[in-house]
Order: C-alpha cells, then sequence, then structure tokens
C-alpha cells in the first residue's frame, strides 16, 4: 500500500444494505469520492437518503459493507483516534467539566500531566472557551457545548474530522455564528473536514466541494465545486448562484428567479 | 442580603419540620398529664427524658448504641462492597448479567427474614451470625442499583469510547461507574437505613451480647415501657442522621447535575 499524505481520504464502490425481514433494502449504492488532505467537503442529501449511515461507516461505526474506505493509504478498520468526530449532540459527559471533558480525548496515548493540560487549554483557546474551564455541561449554551466537543475531537490532532450534523441543533443565528468560527478552525488546522448537513447554506460557506446523495437508494447525484474565496458573503451574486444550483438538485428553487419589485 | 433570606428561608422550612413531632409531643403529654392512660403503659415524656439522661451518664446507652453501630459499620461493608462488585460486574458485561442475573433475580425474592434459621445454622448465635444478616440486608440494594445505574449510561457514549480507543477497564472506570454514581449513592442510603432496621432485629432474635435492639428488649420483658420509648427514639434519631449524612455526600458528589 502507498504511503499518501496525511489527511487524503477515498471511498472506493462503496454499498451498503439493510436486510429488513428477510429482504434487502439497498441503503447506499456505488458511492465513489476521493477528498484531498486540507479539503472541507460537505455531504448534503434529503433526509434518510443513508448520509449518517455513510458517516457512521467513515467513522467505522459499521463495518458491514461492501467496498473500500481508504485514508492515507489504509484500509478502515473500525473507529480510530486518528479520525476526529463531532456528533450532532455533542455528548459531553456531564459529571465532568468542560476542561475535563476535552481532556478524555487525550486519556488513550500517553501524556505527561503538564503537557496534557497544555493542550487542553490550547484547544480551549481555539474554540473560544476561555473562562468556561471548571463549568459543568449543564452550565453552557449549546453553542459552547458544540465548541466543547469541536476542541475534544480535535485533541489527538486527528488527521481527518469528521462532522456529522454538528450545528443542526442550534438556533439559526447561533449557527451562522458558529459556521465562522468552524471556517476559522478549519483554517488555523489545515485539516481535512468531512461534514454531513442538512443545510445548503452552511454546505456553501464552508464547502470547497460539495457532494449531493439522491434519495433510495443513496448515490452520489452530484459534486459541485464552491470556488469562492473565502471568507464568503453569504448576500454576494455568486454564493447566491451556487445555493441556487444546490437547491435545483432537490427540485426547490424558484421557477421564476428574477422578478422585479419596483 | 441574598445570604440573609437563605437562611431565613432555611430557618422556615426547619421550623415546618417541627410541627408535627410538637404536636404529637404535646398530645402525648396531655394524655399522661391528665392520667387518661396508665403511667405505665404510657409513661410521660418526662419519665423518657429522665430515662435517657440516665442512660446517657451511665453509659449503657452509648455502650448499646456503638455495640449496634460496629455491628452495623462490619454489615454494611461488607455488603456494600459486595453489592458494588456483583452490580458493577453485572452492568458492564453481558455475560456476567447472563451468568449471575437469574440467580440474583431468584435469591432477591427471598425475604430477608426467611434466611435467619440457615444464617443461625451456618454462622453460629453470636456475633457473625448478625453481621452476615445485615451483610446480606444491604448487598441487595446496594447491588441492583450500581446494576441499573452502570446500565444507565446512554449507547452513544460508548461510541465516544469507541472513537477515543478506551480500554474496557478505561470505559468502565471513566464512563459507567460515574454515569452510576447517582445510583449507586441511592443504593447506599438504602442500604445503609437498612443495616440500620436490620441490627435492631438481630438483636432481638438472637441473644445479643448488647446493642440497642437487646436493650429494648429487655425492657420489654420487664414492662419498662420508658425504656423500650427512649430507645425506639433514640434508633430513629440515628437513622435520621445516617440519612442526612448521605444528603451531604450526595449534594458534594452531585453538583454537575442541573438544579431541579
Amino acid at each position: 500500500m502507498s504511503q499518501e499524505q496525511a489527511g487524503t481520504l477515498a471511498i472506493n464502490n462503496l454499498s451498503k444494505h439493510f436486510t429488513v425481514e428477510g429482504s434487502q433494502i439497498p441503503i447506499l449504492e456505488d458511492v465513489n469520492l476521493s477528498v484531498k488532505p486540507g479539503e472541507f467537503v460537505s455531504i448534503i442529501g434529503p433526509s434518510g437518503c443513508g448520509k449518517t449511515t455513510l458517516m457512521r461507516m467513515l467513522v467505522g461505526l459499521e463495518s458491514n459493507y461492501q467496498g473500500d474506505i481508504i485514508l492515507n493509504g489504509k484500509k478502515l478498520n473500525g473507529p480510530s483516534i486518528n479520525r476526529g468526530v463531532v456528533f450532532q449532540d455533542h455528548r459531553l459527559l456531564p459529571w465532568l467539566t468542560i476542561e475535563k471533558n476535552i481532556g478524555l480525548g487525550l486519556l488513550s496515548k500517553k501524556y505527561d500531566k503538564k503537557s496534557r493540560t497544555e493542550i487542553v487549554q490550547q484547544h480551549i483557546d481555539l474554540v473560544g472557551l476561555q473562562g468556561f474551564e471548571k463549568a459543568y455541561p449543564y452550565q453552557v449554551s449549546g453553542g459552547m457545548a458544540q465548541r466543547a466537543s469541536i476542541a475534544r475531537s480535535l485533541v489527538n490532532r486527528p488527521e481527518i474530522l469528521l462532522l456529522d450534523e454538528p450545528l443542526g441543533a442550534l438556533d439559526a443565528l447561533t449557527r451562522m455564528y458558529m459556521q465562522q468560527e468552524l471556517e476559522r478552525i478549519w483554517d488555523l488546522e489545515k485539516i481535512t473536514m468531512i461534514m454531513i448537513t442538512h443545510d445548503v447554506e452552511e454546505a456553501v460557506f464552508l464547502s470547497d466541494r460539495i457532494v449531493i446523495i439522491s434519495n433510495r437508494p443513496g448515490r452520489i447525484k452530484k459534486i459541485i465545486p464552491v470556488p469562492l474565496p473565502r471568507p464568503r458573503e453569504r448576500a454576494s451574486f455568486d454564493f447566491m448562484r451556487i445555493k441556487e444550483e444546490v437547491l435545483k438538485e432537490f427540485q426547490l428553487h424558484a421557477e421564476h428567479q428574477f422578478s422585479y419589485a419596483i | 442580603m441574598l445570604a440573609r433570606t437563605n437562611v431565613l428561608l432555611r430557618l422556615k422550612s426547619s421550623l415546618r419540620a417541627l410541627v408535627l413531632p410538637v404536636l404529637i409531643l404535646s398530645v402525648w403529654w396531655f394524655i399522661t398529664y391528665l392520667g387518661l392512660v396508665s403511667a405505665v403503659i404510657l409513661p410521660s415524656p418526662e419519665k423518657v427524658i429522665q430515662t435517657f439522661v440516665t442512660f446517657a451518664n451511665n453509659g449503657q446507652l452509648w455502650f448499646n448504641l456503638s455495640v449496634s453501630f460496629g455491628r452495623v459499620v462490619k454489615g454494611f461493608l461488607i455488603g456494600v462492597s459486595a453489592g458494588l462488585c456483583i452490580g458493577s460486574l453485572m452492568g458492564a458485561s453481558r455475560l456476567a448479567e447472563k451468568l449471575i442475573g437469574p440467580l440474583f433475580h431468584a435469591v432477591r425474592q427471598v425475604p430477608i427474614l426467611g434466611w435467619i434459621p440457615l444464617l443461625i445454622l451456618v454462622f453460629g448465635i453470636k456475633e457473625n451470625s448478625k453481621i452476615a444478616f445485615i451483610a446480606l440486608g444491604s448487598f441487595y440494594p446496594m447491588a441492583l442499583n450500581t446494576f441499573e445505574g452502570a446500565r444507565s449510561l446512554k449507547k452513544e457514549y460508548y461510541e465516544v469510547a469507541r472513537v477515543f480507543e478506551y480500554t474496557k477497564f478505561r470505559l468502565v472506570t471513566t464512563f459507567l461507574l460515574p454515569a452510576a454514581v447517582p445510583a449507586i449513592l441511592t443504593g447506599i442510603r438504602t442500604s445503609l437505613s437498612e443495616s440500620w432496621m436490620l441490627v435492631v432485629g438481630a438483636e432481638m432474635f438472637a441473644s445479643s451480647f448488647g446493642g440497642i435492639g437487646e436493650m429494648i428488649w429487655l425492657a420489654k420483658d420487664a414492662f419498662h415501657i420508658h425504656i423500650v420509648l427512649m430507645g425506639i427514639i433514640c434508633i430513629g434519631t440515628v437513622g435520621f442522621v445516617f440519612n442526612w449524612t448521605i444528603g451531604l455526600l450526595e449534594v458534594r458528589l452531585l453538583q454537575w447535575r442541573k438544579p431541579a
């Protein structure tokens, strides 16, 4: 196997089906995708299209499938500390402070206490949670909890970060703010990110490429590149045009785009 | 300012807690004062207080309480440690649950009093059978609560543990046991009050060599109701203090919980 650059992901001929009452129901069919190191790729699709299943396969929590998932030239085999995961629900342990929750990611590797504290503090600074180190999860807002969850997934310096609708549970304004934050973190950490989302604007704002999955069975319908400079202006014409292009795939775009209200 | 209102509020709630005891005490006092019931059957509150002072001064009360307390500590510690081990074993491993679970739930159905003859036969009539009785009584609530507490960890957290490549040991120490702490505390609370109740019983059923239960039992034989009443009040008070102590422990250990 060839040694590839850290953060390279290749999905080859990936298929997955569930067996329900003896009959096979295809979930994903022949998914092919390759992701470059440092790339931000969003996967978007209607609910029930299998995108969460795809994410669980990338994490390593689903192992019964056909085809290959190859990270840095190596076939995936179960979950790994080298792949960071941010779940939709933050999954912080309620009995640990924010600081200790972030430190959970470091427990499987040998660090002395000093460097552990240092790494945790760096990541608290990275996600902007200064002052909340000693707070318990119930004491912080949903946005802050998700920041802590992002910090926790980054402490081991994973090669790739998998985000499963990370901002889906947040209110609209917090979500937009967190999108900017996520972009800032991505830019600082230079890490490959793959994000599942159902928010078209979020996908256009953050991604280098948007992968659209069709419904039942899930297939890659289209891959739309987003060649816009960052940080992106949500109200710009190009931004809107790409958003339209994505929405068109879901038959959601307006039939008459140009109307004049003068 | 805020601290002061807090103190006032607390004072108010403890005053409310005293309303009923004071009421009962007054009714009791009135009945004996008016001589409605024979003083042999219902001695006056003053008589009971006098008895308390006498027993406290001559050391009888402290001796008997410490004997009972010693038995509770031994039995409770044995029962609770065993309960913690069996409970977390069944909680952490499906195999252990399948192996131990059915027997555990079947044996649990035997009322604790049903064990007395067997325990006396096996452990003799003296200290050991009493300690075994208390241990057995505190074992079940502890094992059951620990088991359920460990099972209360949501499956989502198992996924987090897998992503972080935790060992089974780390999963248990970092995720399972802390998740079980609230249930474990409930187990400790139930076990402790169970132990205290059982020690009194154990001291009555078999020759006892001291203990608060024996003190009451012997006083009954001599028709010393004032000693019986004094003993009952002492038992109740100790039980109350136990419960209150565990309450303080809960407040300390469960700070992470959202206040209701």
